[in-house]
């Protein structure tokens, strides 16, 4: 894909699939260390062993709509592609954690692309909580829609000028931390 | 045009799936960026690219294409050519580059999916 914000994407999607209530986006840009890190964590449903065995594998999918399921497959291409991996740790009843990795400079790492629009469309979907921490070198932009939920009271995340004012809090936190495309 | 005759006229070497050469050709497509091809290549499309690993037999096989040319000599992964043949996916490999493989697909008359 053009961006890795529609990996990101697709990843939150099977973590929604999963029945997660809470999704964890940690994004660590390491400049000096040449490092670009990517952690989705979710308290979904998780896979069995099995299951963690054949996600790598293009035609293994628990859709039924399609043979072939390329989201990881993708992901992972990507990321090695840039002298990277992709891992992925999973226990049942617990959740699952993927974690990819690239070297920030290399050529062809795309950028993360709009990485705003991909976090505003996942608290939209409005499924439970995110927690987001985008660190570049020593500045870091994080929130919690938990700690944000709490202060709203009755209002919804959803709510037109709640997501407005979202889109504006999501928007100056990335301009803040000077991001490399 | 049957992806036959392309392979003759291309002397593209069949790695995979020699049952599926009587194929017709609709058009072709040309990019390295799989989600790309997700979103444009049509059934019956050649496809041609530089990656080799298993993932473009899953694009293939879900698109329904005709077949995948890989160019300037890369040699697929051992994993792909074993899932193309059960899959049921050419796979065509040639020493050419991607851009001549597609100027001698616009001369025979291949068009683009576009």
């Amino acid at each position: 894909m053009r961006e890795l914000s529609l990996h990101i994407l697709d990843a939150v999607e099977n973590s929604i699939n999963a029945g997660a209530t809470r999704i964890e986006l940690i994004i660590e840009e390491d400049l000096a260390k040449d490092r670009l890190d990517i952690t989705i964590r979710d308290n979904g449903c998780g896979m069995s062993e099995e299951q963690v065995a054949h996600i790598y594998d293009p035609f293994f999918t628990t859709r039924r709509t399609r043979h072939v399921g390329l989201g990881i497959p993708l992901f992972k291409a990507a990321a090695e592609r840039c002298e990277g991996y992709l891992t992925i740790a999973s226990q049942v009843g617990v959740g699952t954690t993927l974690e990819a990795a690239f070297q920030h400079s290399h050529i062809d790492r795309a950028p993360l692309g709009n990485i705003a629009g991909t976090l505003l469309t996942i608290i939209l979907f409005d499924v439970g909580d995110v927690r987001y921490v985008h660190r570049v070198d020593e500045q870091v932009f994080e929130f919690d829609t938990a700690e944000m939920r709490a202060e709203l009271g009755e209002i919804p995340l959803t709510h037109p000028e709640v997501r407005r004012w979202l889109q504006e809090f999501i928007a100056a936190g990335e301009a803040g931390i000077g991001r490399s495309p | 045009m049957k992806l036959k005759e392309i392979c003759r006229e291309l002397g593209l070497e069949v790695r995979t799936a020699k049952e599926k050469l009587g194929r017709e050709v609709t058009g072709g497509y040309a990019s390295d960026l799989l989600s790309c091809v997700m979103a444009r290549a049509q059934s019956g499309n050649i496809w041609v690219t530089l990656q080799g690993h298993p993932n473009i037999v899953a694009v293939a096989s879900l698109l329904n294409l005709a077949g995948i040319v890989l160019t300037e000599g890369v040699e697929p992964d051992a994993g792909t050519l074993t899932k193309a043949e059960e899959e049921g996916v050419a796979i065509l490999t040639t020493p050419l580059t991607s851009y001549s493989v597609v100027g001698k697909l616009f001369d025979l008359g291949v068009p683009g999916a576009d």
